[in-house]
Order: structure tokens, then C-alpha cells, then sequence
């Protein structure tokens, strides 16, 4: 198996609209690919393609070499609304116990689970608070442990961070980091930031607007592990941020 | 709590003034009447019914009807709303014909229900059972239409099948709407069956309100009347604690506003 | 109901067949004497009934009885319930002072004032309309209240800015903000009041639908009793089809 996921030709017309059209697109096995573009460039529908929760109008979609028929366990998303995602009733315990129930855990182990994946998305001291009693960062934290519970090795992230503050924002980068690269998932992120974009991704697609159609592909080889501090400074960085963004504001305007 | 003390103080001090003007009236005039009675008379009347068990025994009444009425037509509502915003079809279909059979009054149904059951529990609970039928489908209807759609998403996402869907997610986050209709469809059963009581099943604190009505004896019928309206007043504030207390924690509940 | 505007013009098929499936099952329930025929009449002798009581009997003449007790009733409690709701809801004062005993009165079941009415009037029309008119009082006393609360502080202070009188407030912003809510309880008690029309004519053993209906039921004759529960069904949708429009004509700024 040499992709993870392939897009091919893709395309799909909601309403009479063309939202993507001629998508093609291949994903290695753990790398991180960001999608970046404006509103409107239908980024978010090629997460719901990908994710099973759309079906396109044209061309296929593979995960794993299979063609994606529905939404499946191996491929786990983290929605952007974070307020309307989780389970306002359930504690931050009981969001994540729900992935674990859905795969079928063990009652006996789950507790253990749940503690350990809490522990790792750094929210061990806040289980048993209801979302409403967390932070915009820590109800993302949660949505991102409850994805990681689910077991699968397909990560989709729709614009996780957009609603975030700018500091609380960098923390989390640097989490999904550090959590990609513990666990080896492959990563499909989306984003309007560009600058999140290549501090993020292997590589970053940038998708144009009405139709959604892919502009260009960069691949960005930045050392790993990254930092807020020297990566945004890198000549390489400042070189691909001065490339991409006159393709990126030639279309947003 | 404080809040709470301070308002009530002004919400006594109305019908307070009140009876104490109706009271010092009929002290005033010495006047004996087959309609009023002075407050004091049927506050105490209202006590020795209690001490006595008499008004005790036509509550039990009432309220075994009322309950057993609101779990028959509230329990069918539920399911047949939750069914109906499930399913397109079947929601489609059904429109009219709930269109039209919630048009008809409840009270209307008293005649045919003692047409089959003759008097007893079982006619007033089946009026009672018609009443809260209908607005309790249609607010459960509506509690899931008004699920979250991106919690749905996350249910495919997770795999579960509709009975998981139902019982993990649409249940729970339909729960603060469900339980508002279910504060509302008490009321309402209350009242249906105290109107049955009232116009012709002999038994219950309707019957009693009428009987001392029609046997002159305003004191018990002023103190049934203020019972029945403590009953209905307690149950109401009562569901309403219940529901700030179980959602207190739900950021898509607004459990601030009093209803 | 929530699904007028969900499923649009292609669910009127299914809403017509959902009719049509109820009528069956009725005709068949009946066809087959699953259930006495005391009890639950053929759709077609329920019919016979309804047409011989309009144009041979006095259906018509009850039917109107029971409309206008339920127009005059409810009209009363409309015009009394705005007035009132609308002084208690412009004043916090008045709130504070008056809504726990509103609350009250409206948890108090209408029918119960019954016996309290015939105690005063006797069985009485006027007592019946007495009746209608408080029992339905509260729904729209509620709503005004709450309609007027809630007005938006920002909405005040565009009023002082503006140099607005007490009387232009409640006229140009009060009203048309309470407005929504208004309506809202004058169909509710639109709807009580009908109950309590019939639940009125069957006590007081006034001309009416209730009374028609219940004599019916008394000497067995179910076809009459059903053709008087079809109408008061008529009645109900009519009504509430008719607040419905007024409801989208007045709020068509939403």
C-alpha cells in the first residue's frame, strides 16, 4: 500500500453548485497534509468526502486501498465547533468513554483508557468537568482525545483552531505535533492560516475558490521537531510564505 | 437563595392584602353567605379535610389518575413523536391526521369515554391519556428535530448503529426539551382531570369541589379550590427545580430563565 | 405544528394518504365489529348523522352557540388579558408584586372556577361566558407580561434619545416587540376557551355542541356523538388555521 488516501478526480455539485471539482490527490502514510483556503473554497466538504459523511458526484475517494462507501472507525475527525461536537451531558470522561463504546472497549478497561488518553492531550486533572466548565482550547483538547480514542489511523482536523486565541492556538500546534508523531497517523488538516499551514504540514495544498479546484502543491521540508520561535523564522519558511501567498491573495481577493 | 427570600416578600404581600380585606369585611358585616366563606374558615376547613384524611383520599384519587393518564398518553406521545422525527415518511403521512385529532377538545371525548367505560379511574384516564397525548408528541417531535446535526456527524463517525444513535445521543440531547414537555403535560393532565371530576366522574377533588358547591358548604369549597391550585402551583416549581438541577451543567440549556 | 415547513409541497400526497389511511382503518375497525358499534360508529353513519343534523336537526344552531361563546369568551379575555398583561409587564414593580399570584391563578385548573361561577351566577349563560373568559384570560395575561419584560434595554435607551413619550414607547416599541408573544397566547387561549365552552354546555346544560354530544352519549346514539366531535374538530383547525394567517400577516417584519 503505497497512499493512504487518494482522491481522484473528485468532484461534487450540492444544490445545483459546483463546490469541488477535479481533485486529485494522494496522502503517504503518516504525513501531515494541510489544506489551506479562503471561505468558499469548499475545504470543509473535502473533509466530509474524505470523513464518509458526503458522498461525491464524481470520481473516488480510497482509504487504506479501499473506496470509502460511509463514515468508517479508521477515520476519525475533529470538527471545528467544538461547543456543538461534544456531548454537553457527558463529562470530559464520558466524551472520550463514547468513542471506546462505539469500538467496543471493555467496560473493565475503558477507565484505564480514558485516564491515559486524557493524560495525553494534558487534561488528566479536568475528567470529570462538563464542557461547559472548559476552555475553547481544552473542548478541543477533548475533541482531539475522544478522535485518538476511536483507534483509527486516518486524523481529519477541520479548521480545529480557528476560533481559538492566538496563543492558546500555538500550544495546540505544537500538541498535534508532538501527537502525530507519537502515534504515526496520517493527518489531513485544514486551515485558512497559511502560516499555520507550513508550520504544520509535510505538505500544503492550496485549494482555489468557485470551484474548489487544487491551485498548488508545495511540499515543505522543514526540520522536525518544529518550533514557534526558530521554524517561523527559517529562510525556508519566509521563502515558501512569500511564494504561496501571492497565489493565496491573488485568490481571496 | 437570598434572591429568593427578598422576592417573597412582594409575591405574599398581594393575596395577603386580599384576605385579610375579605376577612375583616365579613367581620365587619357579620355576613353568612352560601357562596363565600372568610378565609380564615376555609383555611381551617382546608386543614381539618387534611387531619381528617377526607381531603386526603379525594387527592389520591386525582392524583392516581392524573399520573396514570400523563404515563399512558405522555409514554405513547414520545414514542410516536420521536418515531415521526425519525422517519420522513412516516412524518409526512401523519401531519394531517394530528392536524386533526389534536383539534379535538379533550373534554369533548368525556361522553364517548363514559359511553365505554361507564364512571371510574379508567375513563378519566383515558381522557386524560387523549389530553397530554398530543402536545407531548408534538414537543417530543420537535426536542428531536432540534438535535444537534453535528452531533449526528459524530455518531456516524463513531459507527453506532440507530439504536446507539437513539438511546447515546438523540435521547440525551433531546432530554431538557423532553422534560419541559413533560412539566407541561402534568399540568395539563391535572387540569383534564379535574375537570372530568367536575363534570361527571363522582370521585376526586373535582367531584368534592362540586359536591360542596351544590351542598352549600362554601368553606370546603373555597379550600378545595386553593388546594388544587397548591397542587398544581407545587408540581409546576417543582418539575421546573428538577429540571435547573439536572441540566445545571448543560452549556445548550439556558436553565437562567423561569418559565 | 414544526412539520407545515419542513417537508414542503411534495408532502401534501402523504398528508392526504395519511387521511386516507386513518378513514380505512376506522371503516375496517367498524366493518369488522372489532369494537361495539355503541362504542364507534361507521364512518358513514357518523357522516349521515352530521349531514341530517345540519340541514334536518338544529346541529347548525348548536354549532353557532358554541362559536360565539367561544369568540365572545376569548375576545373578552384577549382585550382584558393585553391591557392588563401589557401595565404588569411595563412595570418591574408590578411584576415583582403580581406575578407569583398570576403564576398561581394560571396553575389553577380553569374547570375549577366552575363550581365557584354556578355558586355566584347560577347555570347561567352568563356564567358559562364568565367562565371562558377567565379560564382563557391567562395564556394571553402570561404572554403580555413576558412579551413586554423583555424588552430589549437597548430599545430604551433609542427611546430617551429620541425624546420619546411614555405613551409613544408602549405604542411604537412595546407593542410591536410584545407583539410575538401575544399572539402566541392569544391562540393558546383560543384553544381553551373552546374546552371550556364545551366543558360549560355539558355543566350548565346550555344549547351547544358539549350538551348535543353528551346527550347523545347518554341514549346511545354514537353516530350523533361523533358528527358533534367532528365539528368541534372543525371548529379547533378552523380557529387555529385562521390565528395562524393573522400570526404571519402581523409578524412579516421577522
Amino acid at each position: 500500500m503505497t497512499s493512504a488516501i487518494t482522491l481522484d478526480d473528485v468532484g461534487i455539485v450540492l444544490g445545483g453548485l459546483r463546490i469541488l471539482e477535479g481533485i486529485s490527490l494522494d496522502v503517504r502514510p503518516g504525513e501531515f497534509l494541510v489544506v489551506v483556503g479562503a471561505s468558499g473554497s469548499g475545504k470543509t466538504t473535502l473533509l466530509r468526502l474524505i470523513a464518509g459523511l458526503s458522498r461525491p458526484t464524481q470520481g473516488r475517494i480510497l482509504v487504506g486501498g479501499e473506496p470509502v462507501a460511509g463514515p468508517s472507525r479508521k477515520v476519525a475527525i475533529v470538527f471545528q465547533d467544538y461547543g456543538r461536537a461534544l456531548l454537553p451531558w457527558r463529562t470530559a470522561a464520558g466524551n472520550v468513554a463514547l468513542a471506546l463504546e462505539s469500538v467496543g472497549t471493555p467496560r473493565a478497561e475503558r477507565a484505564d483508557r480514558v485516564a491515559a488518553l486524557l493524560a495525553k492531550v494534558g487534561l488528566a486533572r479536568h475528567a470529570d468537568k462538563y464542557p461547559s466548565q472548559l476552555s475553547g482550547g481544552m473542548q478541543q483538547r477533548l475533541q482531539i482525545a475522544r478522535a485518538l480514542a476511536q483507534g483509527g489511523w486516518v486524523l481529519l482536523m477541520d479548521e480545529p483552531f480557528g476560533a481559538l486565541d492566538a496563543l492558546t492556538r500555538q500550544g495546540l500546534q505544537d500538541e498535534v505535533l508532538r501527537i502525530a508523531a507519537e502515534t504515526g497517523l496520517t493527518v489531513v488538516f485544514i486551515t485558512h492560516d497559511l502560516e499555520e499551514a507550513l508550520y504544520l504540514g509535510d505538505r500544503v495544498v492550496l485549494l482555489g475558490s468557485h470551484p474548489g479546484r487544487i491551485e498548488q502543491t508545495a511540499a515543505v521540508d522543514l526540520p522536525r521537531p518544529r518550533n514557534q520561535l526558530g521554524t517561523r523564522e527559517d529562510p525556508r519558511f519566509l521563502a515558501l510564505r512569500r511564494e504561496l501567498f501571492g497565489h493565496f491573495a491573488g485568490h481571496a481577493a | 437563595m437570598s434572591l429568593a427570600l427578598r422576592s417573597l416578600g412582594p409575591a405574599l404581600a398581594v393575596p395577603a392584602a386580599a384576605l385579610l380585606a375579605f376577612e375583616l369585611w365579613f367581620a365587619a358585616t357579620g355576613r353568612v353567605s352560601d357562596t363565600i366563606a372568610p378565609p380564615s374558615q376555609a383555611f381551617w376547613r382546608l386543614a381539618a379535610g387534611l387531619a381528617d384524611g377526607s381531603i386526603v383520599a379525594m387527592t389520591v384519587e386525582t392524583l392516581a389518575a392524573t399520573l396514570a393518564g400523563l404515563a399512558v398518553g405522555g409514554g405513547l406521545g414520545l414514542a410516536a413523536g420521536s418515531v415521526l422525527a425519525l422517519t420522513r415518511r412516516a412524518d409526512m403521512t401523519a401531519r394531517y391526521v394530528v392536524e386533526m385529532l389534536r383539534a379535538i377538545p379533550s373534554i369533548a371525548l368525556l361522553p364517548l369515554a363514559l359511553l365505554i367505560f361507564g364512571f371510574g379511574y379508567r375513563m378519566e384516564i383515558f381522557v386524560v391519556a387523549f389530553a397530554t397525548f398530543w402536545p407531548v408528541l408534538i414537543l417530543s417531535h420537535s426536542a428531536v428535530l432540534a438535535v444537534e446535526p453535528r452531533l449526528i456527524d459524530v455518531s456516524r463517525m463513531l459507527g453506532f448503529g440507530p439504536l446507539s444513535t437513539l438511546s447515546k445521543i438523540v435521547l440525551p440531547a433531546a432530554a431538557p426539551r423532553l422534560a419541559t414537555a413533560l412539566r407541561l403535560a402534568s399540568g395539563i393532565a391535572l387540569v383534564v382531570a379535574v375537570t372530568c371530576e367536575i363534570t361527571a366522574n363522582p370521585q376526586g377533588l373535582g367531584n368534592g369541589l362540586m359536591r360542596a358547591q351544590e351542598s352549600l358548604q362554601p368553606a370546603l369549597m373555597w379550600a378545595v379550590l386553593l388546594w388544587i391550585g397548591v397542587i398544581g402551583y407545587t408540581a409546576n416549581r417543582a418539575l421546573l427545580a428538577m429540571e435547573r438541577r439536572l441540566f445545571a451543567h448543560r452549556s445548550d440549556v439556558d436553565t437562567s430563565v423561569a418559565a | 405544528m414544526t412539520t407545515r415547513d419542513r417537508h414542503g409541497l411534495a408532502a401534501v400526497p402523504f398528508g392526504l394518504a395519511g387521511l386516507a389511511v386513518l378513514l380505512a382503518a376506522w371503516w375496517s375497525v367498524t366493518a369488522l365489529a372489532l369494537v361495539p358499534r355503541t362504542f364507534l360508529p361507521a364512518p358513514a353513519l357518523a357522516w349521515a348523522a352530521l349531514v341530517r343534523g345540519w340541514t334536518v336537526g338544529d346541529l347548525a344552531g348548536q354549532t353557532a352557540q358554541t362559536v360565539l361563546r367561544m369568540l365572545g369568551g376569548w375576545l373578552l379575555a384577549s382585550l382584558a388579558g393585553v391591557a392588563l398583561g401589557s401595565l404588569v409587564g411595563l412595570s418591574a414593580t408590578a411584576r415583582r408584586y403580581l406575578g407569583p399570584s398570576l403564576a398561581f391563578m394560571r396553575a389553577l385548573p380553569a374547570s375549577a372556577v366552575i363550581p365557584v361561577a354556578i355558586a355566584f351566577a347560577g347555570l347561567s349563560p352568563g356564567m358559562v361566558l364568565g367562565v371562558v373568559a377567565f379560564g382563557s384570560l391567562w395564556p394571553t395575561l402570561l404572554s403580555t407580561v413576558h412579551g413586554f419584560a423583555t424588552i430589549d434595554p437597548r430599545l430604551r435607551d433609542v427611546a430617551s434619545a429620541l425624546h420619546m413619550s411614555n405613551a409613544a414607547f408602549v405604542w411604537k416599541i412595546g407593542l410591536p416587540n410584545a407583539l410575538a408573544d401575544i399572539l402566541t397566547g392569544m391562540r393558546l387561549s383560543m384553544t381553551v376557551a373552546l374546552i371550556l365552552s364545551v366543558t360549560g354546555e355539558m355543566l350548565a346544560a346550555q344549547q351547544g355542541l358539549g350538551q348535543a354530544i353528551l346527550l347523545a352519549a347518554r341514549s346511545f346514539r354514537s353516530a350523533d356523538l361523533f358528527a358533534g366531535l367532528i365539528l368541534l374538530g372543525v371548529i379547533g383547525i378552523a380557529s387555529t388555521l385562521v390565528l395562524a394567517a393573522v400570526e404571519r400577516r402581523c409578524l412579516r417584519w421577522r
